[in-house]
């Protein structure tokens, strides 16, 4: 059932308080127990970096499934995030802004998609699963761009493929960016609530009701696109946080996007943290890469949705 | 009779549609308190009408003519402007994410009515609203499309089968809704299949023969054995006051 005024109140307080509680044991547990200094230098920022890509990734999900209109739509699985990395490395190679070639990387990754899905679209047809296979080929296609690209640069300064094409925290910098985006786009998710909403009916429902169908997909686009790309800049292609997180808070009966907008970088944020958490120590002393642990995780309950039904 | 442009006004208007012309220089001009019914054959280009009275494009279709809303082309008006003017229900709508009825219905409202609530429970749809729009059967979901419609609040209403897929009691029910609950500044331009719940409900009717000519008149004047043959191609008989195909 749809929840509503307390229910979703309670909701979101169970979801902080879990957040606040992973947060807490992601700072407290670790390969040297606990030190405050270790805290302070490491760890904390280990977890708001872990906090600012997981909040991205589920905005851009979120992003990505009101633009194409399907609930099971995901950077990392429709090609988003794979655009992202092939363009951070081109970027890397001639010496441009990593995160300008990730934007721009990941943003012709949307626009491919979007034109392969311009017919469905502009009807109302049923044409998600060929759009989500058309996605899955296209991720194939920029991660084995990314491979051949890592394979002729010698150059020690890139990182290695796990962190470009699963994804990994150990070298995400500075979080702050991350973070103030993501309050951007939170931001303007809520402000454009009533026009996506629309947009979810349909292209032919919300131009009815007089929605400019057009620029609010060129937002939404820009808005997936950007998300991504600066998660992928900071972390690597992690992958199924944006499809798991805005799908189970709809399943939990959150329907409205502003409530959505709020309440899954919130989770997001705690989802990647915990599973950043499982990464650092569930092997110990070896550090798993986290979008392996994501992945683990993320691929058969992409596949139990797709099974359902794509509801 | 005052000199306001009508509503809908078509000139000349001609769509084709795979080598086809489904209808071919239609002049016709709808005004407020005017029900009219499009009748045809299966794809005799009622849903292509509609859809080209809406303003809603179609791949495959080319449109000559031109189709006025209150005097003014239709393509000079923006798409705000045109939200308030006419309301559209496609003949399916294609839901895919999970929200409530009630949510639904407050998404639907441009021009917010005095009267929504009472056209909510003409509608039988108060039980509805909490919900989700997924699990509705065909005979609900449509019954809650022509709600959205209403809930627009605009003058001209564009509906493609409003009653396909409702019961007995139901169709009687958007029968009576129609027929007695529209405001006089209202229009109404409906595609039906039923010539009883036509004869019923339209005040007037637009045949598309399958020639691509069109016959329009008053419901009482229009609907007659032979029309009904042309438009239909089979029998018809008048059994005790109802319309019977052979």
């Amino acid at each position: 059932m749809p929840l509503t005024g307390a229910r979703l109140g309670a909701l979101a307080a169970v979801l902080a308080a879990a957040v606040l509680v992973v947060t807490v044991m992601a700072l407290a547990i670790g390969s040297a127990g606990f030190d405050t200094e270790l805290i302070r230098t490491l760890r904390a920022p280990r977890v708001a970096a872990a906090a600012g890509v997981g909040a991205l990734l589920a905005l851009a999900g979120l992003a990505m499934q009101s633009l194409l209109r399907n609930p099971l739509a995901d950077p990392y699985v429709l090609g988003t995030s794979g655009g992202a990395a092939v363009g951070a490395l081109l970027a890397l190679m001639f010496g441009v802004a990593m995160t300008l070639g990730a934007a721009a990387g990941a943003l012709c990754a949307g626009a491919v998609l979007l034109w392969l899905a311009r017919h469905a679209l502009a009807t109302t047809d049923d044409a998600s699963p060929r759009l989500i296979l058309a996605g899955a080929m296209l991720a194939a296609l920029f991660g084995a761009m990314a491979s051949l690209l890592l394979a002729l640069t010698p150059d020690q300064r890139l990182r290695g493929a796990i962190f470009w094409l699963v994804g990994d925290l150990s070298g995400a910098g500075d979080p702050g960016v991350n973070l103030v985006a993501a309050v951007v786009f939170t931001a303007w998710f809520v402000a454009r609530e009533r026009a996506i909403d629309r947009l979810l009916l349909g292209s032919v429902a919300a131009h009815l009701l007089g929605e400019p169908v057009r620029r609010l997909r060129f937002e939404l686009l820009l808005a997936a696109s950007l998300a991504a790309a600066l998660a992928v800049a900071s972390a690597g292609a992690i992958g199924f946080v944006g499809l798991v997180v805005p799908h189970a808070l709809r399943l939990a009966g959150v329907q409205r996007t502003r409530d959505l907008a709020l309440l899954a970088p919130l989770s997001g944020a705690g989802l990647l943290v915990a599973a950043d958490l499982l990464a650092r120590t569930v092997a110990l002393p070896v550090e798993l890469p986290v979008g392996a642990v994501m992945a683990l995780a993320g691929a058969p309950v992409f596949v139990w949705f797709l099974a359902r039904g794509g509801r | 009779m005052s000199d306001a442009p009508p509503l809908l006004a078509t000139r000349a208007l001609t769509l084709a549609a795979a080598g086809r012309e489904l209808v071919r220089s239609l002049d016709w001009r709808v005004g407020p308190g005017q029900r009219w019914c499009v009748i045809g054959r299966n794809a005799a280009g009622k849903s292509t009408l509609l859809r080209a009275l809406a303003g809603v494009s179609e791949i495959g279709v080319s449109q000559r003519g031109a189709i006025d809303w209150q005097g003014r082309p239709q393509h000079d008006w923006s798409a705000v402007d045109a939200a308030a003017l006419r309301a559209f229900m496609p003949q399916q709508a294609i839901d895919r994410f999970p929200i409530t009825v009630a949510r639904l219905l407050e998404l639907s409202v441009v021009r917010p009515r005095h009267d929504a609530r009472a056209a909510l429970a003409a509608l039988d749809l108060e039980p509805l609203a909490a919900r989700p729009v997924l699990e509705l059967s065909g005979g609900e979901r449509q019954r809650v499309a022509l709600a959205q419609c209403v809930l627009q609040g605009a003058p001209l209403l564009l509906l493609d089968e409003p009653v396909a897929f409702q019961d007995p009691a139901h169709q009687a029910l958007v029968a009576r809704w129609l027929g007695l609950s529209l405001p006089r500044d209202q229009a109404l331009v409906i595609s039906a299949h039923d010539v009883n719940w036509i004869a019923r409900t339209a005040t007037h009717v637009l045949a598309l023969l399958p020639t691509g000519q069109c016959e329009q008149g008053v419901t009482a004047d229009l609907l007659e054995a032979g029309l009904l043959e042309r438009v239909y191609g089979c029998e018809w008989r008048d059994v005790g006051g109802v319309w019977v195909a052979d």
